[in-house]
């Protein structure tokens, strides 16, 4: 084969490849614009004067812009303290579970007692328990704590995963023992063993579980819409489908009440990408 | 300063017996070698010394102190790890003072103990850096400089140069080497390599199957190995072990070696049954023309080694191994005689024991 022939070919397999790769991306592109098109809608019908939500035809972009909906969403509603009601729910059931998750992590993985093995096993059982089967039992209990209609009414039964405790587990279990036993040389005590070894050199998946938590306790709706039902105890979630029961259905004011519920889970999935897929990964492979 | 004092140890791990009834002196200030091959208990051992393993039965003191069911942290003693143990969050500093920081001890005096030893140890450029970015042998120095911090009575290695290459390792048993002579402080060195054994240590205990065979200095237990294990164990390339009948009765004992003449060899014991083996080291072997010597031999392969080779040959006897003259030319298959210097006999009995040693 001469130097000609050979650069042809391999010119001709470059172009299919070329083509092979541009059909790809213009269906992922395709896919990405069907995907992301709702949101799109929603952002910019929630810059529409109300009036002109509901006009013939498919306006790309409003006839007349407004900030109005989000003004009226942040100063004539509660909002402001849904979101904080969200923020202290949602952080408490974040740091609760992060901690005793890696504590009985620690505990499961590390010490020898009696029953700990047991204690793995109902572990792994409630684990089989969807938590909405358990939801009229929370209801119950929490009544008769008189809890309903509180944060703590609305933490508690979200304190309930075993797959923090699971990957928690997995993960001190892959430290060299070598680790310890050099602390314990050193005169580690099991506390010292937990919060300047174990937790330090787990600390991506502290972080990585910490956001998925977060982020799950945020999105929460069920629960809290059971759990409370005073406006000034709700939860962002629960409180925006008191924005539609107040004013009928305008569309508009509706979706900017929608955006401004999931703006701040968006920008910490966009500050911490890296960790929250990380997250989804490792509860994925334990839940699969 | 302290010597560790073992009486009937004994461990157990559920039905299997891995130590069994060891006594052990290691005199204060000493350089003990536990060499043994993999699995005759060394590292056991030492685990219980430090702590890390319980003791199922008998005494370990440290000085006088009865420290058998004494806490790790609390026997005084510091031990080095196979894998070194850094933790991999903190710097070289951080890790060296990570005892006296979980004691409480204040930040300044931290950072006086961690400069004398980092000085000591030709760590004070690297105290920022995290483990990670250490080579093995500046690791090797984190993870001693971690032990000496704590001024400890008696030191503990865990096989420590064994993840390092050849050339490293022989640099860092210089070095270990030189901390003892500067430090004075017992050392309980376990490891399954004698060279290290032999160079470094001025005790070594042979174990094998969690018995100890024999204890003493690196050359009497390569000059006077009480049993066949012992002989065959310390020293590279190993002695050789040839088939003989002896006369029963007779001193020095007579020795018809299989398909070759007879030697005669000094013996402390007359054994039992005239089956007996006779051992005798490389360098003690001299290759003359063929039909002279003690034995015939056929050359298979030889080892040029520059200052000297190993010339390995087929015996009648058995395999062997000869040191040899490098100038000289031993082509393989070629016939030669070999030549025992019956001085440097070691007669071992159908058991193993030595009869060439009073026990």
């Amino acid at each position: 084969m001469t130097d000609m022939t050979m650069t042809n070919t391999r010119a001709t397999r470059l172009r299919r490849l070329n083509l092979a790769g541009g059909i790809i991306t213009g269906l992922t592109v395709l896919g990405a614009i069907i995907w992301a098109f709702p949101l799109y809608w929603a952002v910019i019908t929630s810059l529409k004067v109300e009036q002109d939500v509901l006009t013939p035809g498919i306006q790309l972009l409003p006839e007349r812009w407004t900030l109005d909906n989000y003004i009226h969403v942040l100063t004539k509603t509660q909002a402001g303290i849904w979101y904080l009601n969200s923020l202290v729910t949602s952080l408490a059931v974040t740091v609760i579970v992060v901690l005793t998750s890696a504590a009985a992590g620690y505990a499961i993985s590390q010490l020898r007692f009696p029953g700990r093995r047991l204690l793995w096993w109902l572990l792994l059982a409630s684990f089989m328990v969807p938590i909405p089967a358990l939801i009229v039992n929370h209801f119950v209990l929490m009544a008769d704590f008189g809890l309903l209609n509180s944060w703590s009414g609305v933490v508690l039964p979200q304190l309930i995963a075993p797959v923090t405790v699971i990957i928690y587990k997995q993960f001190f279990d892959s430290v060299p023992k070598d680790f310890r036993e050099a602390a314990l040389m050193d005169g580690a005590t099991q506390f010292q063993l937990f919060f300047r070894l174990y937790l330090p050199m787990n600390w991506g998946i502290t972080t990585a579980l910490a956001i998925i938590t977060f982020i799950g306790a945020w999105n929460q709706f069920l629960w809290p819409f059971l759990a409370v039902t005073s406006e000034s105890k709700m939860n962002i979630t629960v409180g925006i489908t008191q924005v539609y029961d107040a004013f009928g259905v305008r569309y508009a004011r509706d979706l900017a009440t929608a955006i401004l519920a999931g703006l701040p889970l968006a920008i910490l999935y966009l500050v911490f990408q890296r960790r929250v897929t990380q997250a989804i990964m490792l509860t994925a492979g334990i839940k699969g | 300063m302290a010597g560790v004092n073992l009486e009937n140890i004994v461990k157990r791990f559920g039905a299997v017996e891995v130590i069994r009834g060891l006594n052990l002196n290691i005199p204060d200030g000493s350089f003990t070698a536990l060499l043994g091959a993999s699995g005759c208990g060394k590292s056991t051992l030492l685990r219980m010394i430090a702590g890390l393993e319980e003791t199922t039965d008998g005494t370990i003191r440290i000085g006088e102190t009865d420290v058998t069911h004494e806490l790790p942290a609390k026997r005084g003693v510091a031990m080095v790890f196979q894998s070194y143990a850094l933790y991999p969050h903190l710097t070289v500093e951080q890790n060296i003072c990570f005892s006296l920081s979980l004691a409480g001890v204040s930040k300044a005096e931290q950072k006086t103990h961690a400069a004398r030893v980092s000085k000591l140890l030709q760590l004070d450029q690297l105290l920022d850096r995290r483990p990670a970015q250490l080579s093995g042998g500046q690791r090797q120095r984190v993870a001693i400089g971690r032990a000496l911090v704590r001024d400890p009575k008696v030191f503990l290695f865990d096989e420590p140069l064994s993840n390092l290459d050849a050339l490293l390792r022989v640099q860092m048993r210089l070095e270990l080497a030189k901390l003892h002579q500067e430090l004075g402080t017992t050392m309980v060195y376990v490891t399954h390599d004698q060279v290290e054994a032999m160079t470094l240590a001025d005790q070594i205990v042979v174990l094998e199957k969690g018995v100890i065979q024999q204890v003493g200095s690196p050359l009497t237990l390569y000059n006077a190995p009480i049993n066949r294990y012992v002989a065959g164990f310390i020293g590279s390339p190993a002695m050789n072990f040839l088939a003989g009948d002896a006369s029963l009765g007779g001193t020095p004992l007579s020795i018809q070696l299989q398909g070759g003449g007879t030697v005669q060899a000094k013996v402390n014991a007359q054994p039992t049954q005239p089956n007996v083996e006779v051992g005798i080291r490389p360098e003690h072997v001299r290759i003359v023309a063929p039909g002279a010597g003690h034995l015939p031999g056929t050359v298979s392969v030889i080892e040029q080694l520059g200052n000297t080779s190993y010339v390995y040959l087929d015996t009648p006897a058995g395999p062997m191994i000869v040191e040899a003259d490098p100038t000289q030319s031993h082509p393989a298959g070629s016939q030669v005689g070999l030549d025992l210097d019956m001085a440097h006999l070691h007669v071992f009995d159908q058991s193993g024991r030595s009869l060439s040693v009073t026990v």
